[in-house]
């Protein structure tokens, strides 16, 4: 059976939570690949309009609970705030936990926030490979602000810079000397830096460390803030948001930026579709198979085999 | 690379009830079956369950309680979901429940019921087929 989307991408542009959730499952799920595409190809033309907030950090830091603070006063504000975070999956079961909802759903309910958790499966970079349409359902869903959570593994998630608008990055005292580590990958990519747990002894002495290893960072035109929060009082936020607005007025400007996404987004698609064609061609190569018991007697090494295999499904596909 | 997608799963207590070191037994039990386990952490409400699970687009919820007001909590939950159209999402239930309270339970579409003791191997054998249900209403049969 083929999946008619049309109704569900008609629910996706209304806002309707469930088309929405629906959405979502569909395009997760790489066996309905051909229903995902034909969806996303029919939102498509509704997005462009949300702002993509990426926060990334070591484990721990509170990324989950200001996410949870930072969606209650967007929404307060006036915008329609979707979240998205990313946990790890495990490699050997392929399961996972999706426990960052626990720390935020106290502001969820009955908010007009909606959240969904994905799992990495498998994907390095602290992201999932269906990120892009994810964020496209909610884009075009009406959501104008989307905050996207990575699987928070510290100094490897930097995928995150080709999907957001503004990336947080968010740290704690008391790491030390994690700063110092962290400083290749993470020092580079956030456009604003997050000092959580303010109240926690040392926190001054961190939001000077960041601040200094920031002026040996080359910059270009935007200066990345150091701001600190004290997430269970909801404290320091108004900076924050402050610090997101400006940064956001400051990549609308860019030209450069929109073209960079736009580039990763193709390539995200390239990558998927032609994985998507390598595995119907395998299969259906292996099916065509013959003489499998005769290559096995003759003891045929496997490269011969696939070469031969090959050449037959990129003839037929080129005919 | 190119695979299905696990089954994802909602475990939650929907009443006062805070024994929760069943469910993360459970919790664990489920990932290492390969599945996406959520779980709604502790006292929410049957509303803020419906709600996660439809924002999640889970195949199963799972629902615990050891207090004794599974047939009206649980009744609950299902209850919501029904007046919300929704039939593509199983729920199983599970903890102190009587064997006259099963076949109660059955009757409004909650299954499993399981009590302490019973094998995991049992619970997810049986999480499994539910959830092969509720995808297939969720995404069509291939």
């Amino acid at each position: 059976m083929i999946l008619d989307v049309a109704p569900l991408a008609d629910g996706i542009l209304k806002g309707d939570l469930r088309s929405i959730s629906r959405g979502i499952t569909i395009i997760e799920d790489q066996n309905t690949y051909i229903a995902g595409r034909d969806l996303i190809r029919r939102v498509y033309p509704h997005t462009g309009k949300a702002k993509i907030i990426g926060i990334t950090g070591p484990p721990g830091v509170g990324k989950s609970t200001i996410i949870g603070n930072l969606a209650k006063i967007l929404t307060d504000q006036g915008y329609k705030v979707g979240v998205v975070a990313i946990d790890a999956s495990s490699p050997f079961s392929k399961g996972s936990f999706l426990g960052n909802r626990i720390r935020m759903q106290d502001k969820l309910h009955n908010s007009g926030i909606y959240m969904r958790s994905l799992s990495a499966r498998g994907a390095s970079g602290g992201l999932t490979s269906c990120i892009w349409d994810t964020i496209h359902i909610l884009d075009a869903a009406g959501f104008d602000r989307i905050i996207v959570e990575t699987v928070g593994a510290g100094q490897a998630d930097v995928d995150i810079l080709e999907v957001a608008h503004t990336v947080l990055v968010v740290l704690a005292p008391g790491l030390g000397d994690q700063i110092q580590a962290v400083k290749a990958g993470m020092m580079e990519i956030g456009n604003i830096f997050v000092v959580n747990k303010m109240d926690r002894e040392g926190s001054y002495f961190a939001v000077r460390d960041i601040e200094e290893s920031l002026m040996l960072t080359p910059q270009g035109e935007w200066k990345s803030p150091v701001i600190g929060l004290e997430s269970l009082k909801v404290e320091g936020y108004d900076a924050l948001v402050d610090a997101m607005e400006k940064h956001v007025e400051f990549v609308s400007r860019s030209q450069s930026v929109a073209k960079e996404r736009f580039m990763a987004e193709i390539r995200a698609a390239l990558r998927y579709d032609l994985s998507y064609r390598i595995s119907k061609l395998t299969d259906s190569g292996l099916q065509n198979l013959t003489n499998l018991e005769m290559k096995m007697e003759k003891h045929v090494d496997p490269y011969t085999v696939a070469e031969e295999i090959a050449g037959k499904v990129l003839d037929t596909k080129d005919s | 690379m190119f695979s299905e997608k696990p089954v994802k799963i909602l475990l939650a207590k929907p009443g006062i009830d805070g024994h929760d070191r069943g469910m993360f037994v459970l919790a664990k039990a489920f990932r290492d079956a390969g599945m996406d386990v959520l779980y709604a952490g502790l006292l929410p409400k049957p509303e803020e369950i419906v709600e996660t699970a439809i924002n999640e687009d889970v195949d199963v919820v799972a629902l615990s309680l050891l207090n004794g007001a599974h047939l009206v909590a649980f009744k609950k939950v299902s209850d919501l979901m029904k007046s919300k159209g929704i039939d593509d999402i199983a729920i199983v239930g599970g903890g102190t429940i009587p064997d006259e309270d099963k076949t109660k339970l059955e009757k409004l579409g909650i299954t499993g019921n399981y009590g302490p003791g019973t094998p995991l191997k049992t619970i997810i054998e049986h999480i499994q087929s539910r959830a092969e249900e509720a995808r297939k209403k969720k995404i069509g049969e291939s």
